[in-house]
């Protein structure tokens, strides 16, 4: 117990805002399973109804057939002892010994061989109890957690669905690690509450209702006597769980420094081998790392004394009930006008040895509750975000097109002040190839982003064919459109199935002849399995260009009639370089293309380049015309292409201050 | 030769690790002994509970007696007190003190209760108190060492790797210190001795309740063992959930671009339905087993109950005995169920104990020799020795044979391609490797006779990665030197080309540095680190000259920084600018760990066509690229 305080103690706290609502949309993930949460509801407190037996029948075999046999130890077998209050077995008086007893009604003076029948017949209903309540609560942990475990699915299956819906803007804006963390971390703490927290909280809260309502309707004097130490035990445990929280929160805190260090020195632990810092960083560690220890050792200090503390009021309140049941007994079974009898003493031993347990789960558990509304909460904010605009009622596949794409006045804006395209203006004619340059931050992307409809503009339209893009389904408007982008990602899988991912029904033929159109084929037969090749994470083991290669393999088997290219920047080596551009010049003949440009060779051989400055196009036609107009156009080019310029206009001696690191 | 000592290794290997790491505890021994004595106190307090109970429940039985008897009419008060073997009159002293009896019965509970968890207390206190301080000394011992190895072994080790062993690693290793190594004590002096305590009071009932506990000792065994791969395969799953949310929003825009959401969500539903399965798998298995381990122990309860409550008919027992009899039984239980944990913990800290004393105990393969003298300062000549260098024993050399005098002041440019051996060579000279064979000299002095401090504060290391500390731009820039002055960070600032760039930071040379120099750009960085090194007034540079991606004005100004920093030095330049080629004194040219070429430009341009086709494809850059 006290080791699973740690554990929940040191956690992350965290309130949640709007507790009723949450609540209200988790029910919804359990209500197609209510049938099934109201036969747990059975089990529940069927086996807590059993639990508060138990103890009773046990009072009763004291009472009923044991008693009676402790005391004739005094007073030999033949002689009754009417007159003992609380264990004689004397039905005709007006005691109420018996008053406990209602599984049998034992004869006054049974023999020993009756008295043991009975006190058989009772323990084995006691096994049975036992019994019963093991195949309760086993049948109740698995129909809750069955429950849980497929709630959780419906939800994991909903925030995934939802991450597609949401538009690229979303992730502009977001994190994928946040929406990560929201999937794995909150995912998890409620996992953790549905499994077992909230069926801990649940049944420990009707345990104690219950015992405590046996108590007083068996006797309320004695009851409220014995149950002095109850309201102490959740102060206890509510202020040292506060205390612990609290100190755990510093030591959390000192463990991050310490686990920075640690990164800090480790990663750069050349640069300190280098300077000689070893004993300066040694000495601060040192100095992180006690820090560190002190802080734990004082959360400890709350933690380790909850436990203690509240099994010293367990026995305090065994010592109560004890001193006073032995009283009233002496005092001729009489407690405050109530009977008490011995049998009702261990009963009640038996009851408040039932409460510590239940109480500390509560007061410790219920900080985990508290942490899965908060995580509900972020869930819900995640399903709660605007998704990505549907397909309009009525929209039409878009045929097969041609290929021409006209931008009429387009206006687009991820924020609504501030629009990141102000009128633009394209004509891009089947087959021809519309370079786009610009610096950082012109709407170069998001100029590409509304073809395929990633992204939706605020005024003006896009059309391919005539077709406006709004007007036609996303999937077959993205089926014609083949997009290159830097970051090149490679899922973990074979090579075969990444470059089949546009069209899982390629055959092999169609894959490697894709391939060699990429100039992939080379390096993937030298690969150690080569198609069938599983890529690591990210396509992790290969090289940067041969990603790209892997990338332009498949777009070209899907063949689109447009393409978008997000030249990389990122330097591969001269061979490398020259493979992706002779493969790209394969991949982009015949086909209309958008080319955010990088490669000079690549802007000499576009049909059109567009200048784009602030959202506009400042400066349009072919690069030999653009140059010649001196006017933005050139100062970039200037600063971006200066070497290959000074050598076209033959100035050798430039070659000394030549520096071929890439400028970008 | 480490690794083939590792392969030898007896199997006990893992267990002798755990008790090196449990010798930790004797540097506490006062925090140990305090914390193995609350424990005894405390253990022995748990024992002594059923008893307490016993005498209040017979205490009570005793006095009701007492009393029903007195009651009696006079004649049979006689014959019931002679039956018993009592006097009355002792009988009726007892029931007079029957009140007192039970208020110290209730009061001996009381000041027991406070005893108890006061010990307790301090028992669970010490032992978290000795393992945060084991575990403090731990990671000290690992970080320290950790610092001082050398280049090859964090060549060989991932920066991950060693985090987790000295946060997770150290951490399980603690938990078992903490409550593993008590618990185990506590479990075992609450068994044996609750056995013998039943087997003292009541031999025949204890034979009931004996077969028991093999029955379910073998059961927690067997959960133990069976619960752990089935959580195992569950966090597999979870891991492959995992992976595919992940890659479907690293890959999001390649998804949207394939229109392939249909198929990214049944591949998301088959791994969720898997993990699915597998946590029903677990559920079933526990819900079965739980109920069934409580079921267990609670027909020894009602065994207790029958075969005592017919002894206690039968006259050979009183009902206190049988209450504490069914108190004990639990106490057996317990601790049953806590070895079953032990060993899980155990296991799992014997291999985080391994990995911990792995690194400990891993060979540094640079260090300073015993009777190595501290290097005077000195003029910047260095001289290789006919050097050949592998990085493991077995492996291919690198270098072959290398040869070279650097005069005072004098530049040597070093050229060639991945692999051809440039790293290598200027690793060498600071000792960051030592070398195979030959020899590596400054001012005379082999390298491996000196200090290591000594020979490296006299050398400057300006690398192409630059890393920066999350500490102030002073600091980093101070990085080698925490002694030096404002004024002299400042100068060196200056002759770097950074103080003015740092200047227009609102906290100037206070701004902070954020993690590996996030708010700094990379030639920003770059002219912080050429400051760094300058500070440290070196007589021997080394530098790797290529500059990250910065815009001309930037990359002519590092330029410049570098000229100054090389003035006057020895230096050694791993070259990628042309400039720097031309006034080099010496120029390198390597290839596969051997000098193929050596002379100045014009020397080079016309006696080494290797070096021709290096200056034309690799200085001169090729059009194509940009």
């Amino acid at each position: 117990m006290f080791h699973q305080n740690e554990r929940i103690l040191g956690q992350e706290t965290r309130q949640a805002r709007n507790v009723g609502d949450t609540l209200r949309r988790f029910w919804h993930y359990f209500r197609r399973y209510r049938l099934i949460l109201l036969l747990v509801t059975v089990f529940v407190v069927g086996s807590t109804y059993m639990q508060v037996l138990i103890p009773d029948l046990t009072g009763q075999a004291v009472d009923c057939y044991l008693g009676p046999y402790a005391a004739q130890q005094f007073g030999g077998g033949d002689m009754p002892f009417e007159g003992i209050p609380g264990m004689a077995a004397g039905a005709a008086e007006e005691t109420n010994a018996f008053s406990n007893c209602w599984y049998t009604q034992p004869e006054s003076g049974a023999s020993a061989e009756a008295t043991i029948a009975g006190l058989g017949g009772l323990i084995l209903l006691i096994v049975g109890l036992y019994v019963g309540s093991a195949i309760f609560s086993g049948l109740q942990f698995y129909l809750m957690q069955w429950v849980g475990n497929y709630a959780l699915r419906d939800l994991r299956a909903d925030v995934f669905a939802h991450v597609h819906r949401l538009s690229l803007g979303y992730f502009t804006r977001h994190e994928a690690g946040d929406v990560m963390s929201r999937f794995t971390n909150d995912v998890d703490t409620v996992q953790q509450v549905m499994n077992f927290a909230l069926m801990q909280v649940l049944q420990g809260g009707l345990l104690i209702g219950w015992v405590v309502v046996t108590m007083l309707r068996k006797n309320v004097p004695f009851a409220l006597v014995s149950l002095v130490t109850l309201p102490l035990m959740f102060v206890a445990t509510r202020w040292f769980s506060a205390k612990a929280r609290q100190a755990f929160r510093v030591a959390r805190e000192e463990i991050g420094d310490v686990n920075a260090d640690l990164q800090e020195s480790i990663s750069a632990v050349r640069e300190v081998q280098a300077f000689s810092r070893e004993d300066e960083n040694i000495e601060q560690f040192r100095a992180s790392n006690a820090a560190n220890r002190d802080a734990n050792i004082r959360a400890q200090l709350f933690t380790s004394a909850l436990a203690p503390s509240l099994e010293a009021l367990s026995y305090v309140s065994l010592a109560i009930v004890s001193v006073v049941g032995g009283l009233a007994i002496l005092s001729q079974g009489q407690l405050l006008g109530s009977a008490v009898s011995l049998g009702l003493i261990i009963t009640f031993i038996g009851y408040t040895q039932q409460f510590n347990r239940p109480v500390q789960q509560i007061s410790v558990l219920w900080t985990n509750i508290q942490n899965a509304i908060a995580g509900g909460e972020r869930i819900f904010g995640l399903l709660d975000e605007e998704p990505e605009l549907h397909d309009k009622p009525g929209a039409i596949a878009l045929p097969p097109v041609e290929g021409h794409v006209v931008y009429n006045d387009v206006w687009s804006a991820y924020n609504p002040d501030e629009p990141v395209l102000r009128g633009v203006n394209i004509d891009a004619q089947p087959g021809q190839m519309v370079a786009i340059v610009g610096p950082t931050g012109a709407g170069k992307t998001t100029i590409i982003n509304l073809l395929p409809r990633f992204w939706e503009v605020t005024d003006g339209a896009v059309t391919i064919d005539g077709y406006d893009v709004r007007d036609v389904t996303r999937e077959s408007l993205r089926e014609q459109i083949g997009i290159v982008l830097q970051d090149t990602f490679l899922f973990s899988a074979s090579v075969a199935d990444n470059i089949r991912y546009g069209r899982p029904d390629a055959t092999d033929e169609e894959v490697r002849a894709a391939a060699e159109l990429a100039q992939a084929a080379d390096f993937i037969e030298l690969l150690p399995d080569g198609y069938d090749t599983v890529l690591g994470e990210r396509g992790g083991g290969l090289s940067q260009g041969q990603r790209q290669l892997l990338s332009i393999a498949r777009v070209a088997l899907t063949d689109p009639r447009i393409l978008i290219l997000d030249e990389a920047t990122s330097s591969v080596d001269t061979r490398t370089e020259r493979k992706i551009q002779a493969a790209l010049d394969k991949l982009l003949s015949g086909r209309t293309s958008f080319v955010i440009a990088h490669r000079l060779s690549t802007i000499r051989n576009a049909d059109q380049v567009l200048v784009l400055d602030e959202g506009q196009i400042i400066e349009r036609g072919t690069h030999r015309g653009l140059l010649e107009k001196r006017g933005f156009y050139y100062d970039l080019y200037m600063s971006q292409f200066r070497r290959e310029v000074d050598e076209e206009e033959g100035e050798e001696e430039a070659a000394a201050d030549a520096f071929f690191v890439p400028t970008d | 030769m480490q690794a083939s000592a590792r392969r030898n290794r007896p199997e006990g290997g893992s267990g002798r690790a755990l008790g090196r790491a449990i010798q930790y505890v004797g540097r506490y021994p006062k925090v140990a002994l305090v914390a193995a004595l609350a424990l005894l106190v405390a253990t022995g307090a748990q024992l002594a509970v059923p008893q307490l109970i016993e005498n209040i429940i017979d205490t009570i039985v005793t006095s009701a007696t007492n009393q029903a008897i007195l009651e009696l009419p006079e004649a049979v008060q006689q014959l019931a007190a002679q039956r018993l073997g009592l006097d009355l009159a002792n009988m009726q002293i007892d029931l007079d003190n029957a009140p007192r009896a039970l208020w110290i019965a209730g009061l001996t509970v009381a000041v027991f209760a406070i005893a108890r968890g006061g010990f307790t207390f301090l028992q669970m206190y010490m032992s978290q108190v000795l393992s945060q301080n084991i575990a403090f000394e731990l990671r000290n011992d690992l970080f320290a060492k950790i610092q001082r190895l050398s280049f090859s072994y964090h060549d060989r080790n991932r920066t991950g790797q060693l985090m987790i062993r000295a946060t997770d690693d150290v951490e399980r290793l603690r938990v078992f210190l903490a409550q593993g190594l008590l618990m185990a004590l506590q479990a075992l002096i609450l068994l044996t001795g609750t056995l013998a305590i039943l087997l003292l009071t009541n031999f025949r009932l204890t034979l009931v309740i004996l077969p028991i506990l093999p029955l379910a000792f073998i059961l927690f065994m067997f959960f133990g063992g069976f619960a752990r791969p089935l959580f195992r395969e569950v966090q597999k799953r979870l891991g492959r959930v995992n992976t595919v949310l992940q890659e479907n929003l690293a890959g999001l825009t390649v998804i949207k671009a394939f229109t392939t959401e249909p198929r990214e969500k049944a591949r998301f539903g088959e791994s969720i339905d898997d993990l699915l399965g597998q946590q029903l798998r677990v559920a079933r298995v526990f819900s079965f087993l739980f109920p069934f381990i409580f079921l267990i122990a609670n027909l020894g309860q009602a065994a207790i109950l029958y075969f005592g409550g017919k002894q206690i008919v039968g006259g050979t027992l009183t009902l206190g005995e049988w209450q504490k009899f069914s108190l004990y039984l639990i106490y057996v239980f317990i601790p049953m169920g806590q070895l079953g944990f032990i060993i899980s913990l155990m296991a799992q800290a014997s291999a985080s104990a391994e990995r911990v004393f792995e690194i400990l105990d891993a060979e540094n393969e640079v260090q300073t020799r015993p009777g190595a003298v501290a290097l005077d300062e000195i003029e910047g000549r260095v001289e290789f020795d006919n050097v050949s260098f592998r990085y493991f024993a077995h492996g291919e050399y690198v270098l072959h044979d290398i040869n070279l005098v650097a005069e005072p002041g004098e530049t040597v440019a070093l050229l060639g391609g991945t692999g051809s051996g440039k790293t290598t060579i200027i690793n060498l000279i600071p000792r960051f490797y030592d070398v195979t064979e030959g020899r590596v000299l400054v001012d005379g002095h082999d390298v491996r006779d000196v200090t290591l401090e000594s020979l490296r504060e006299q050398i400057g290391i300006v690398l192409q990665e630059t890393t920066l500390f999350s500490d102030t731009i002073r600091n980093n820039i101070a990085f080698g030197r925490p002694e030096a002055t404002d004024e002299e960070i400042i100068a060196a600032a200056r002759a770097a080309a950074a103080h003015d760039f740092i200047m227009e930071f609102p906290q100037g040379y206070d701004t902070p540095v954020g993690e590996r120099g996030s708010t700094l750009s990379g030639g920003q960085k770059q002219r912080v680190a050429i400051a760094r090194a300058l500070l440290l007034q070196p007589q021997i540079l080394i530098l790797d000259d290529s500059t990250s991606s910065v815009d001309l004005q930037t990359e002519y100004e590092i330029q410049q920084a570098l000229d100054r920093l090389m003035e006057g030095r020895t230096s050694f330049v791993i070259a990628q600018r042309i400039s720097t080629v031309l006034n080099a004194d010496q120029i390198l040219v390597l290839d596969k760990g051997e000098v193929v070429a050596r002379g100045v430009h014009e020397e080079l341009m016309e006696t080494s066509p290797i070096y021709a086709e290096i200056y034309h494809s690799q200085l001169a850059e090729d059009v194509e690229l940009t």
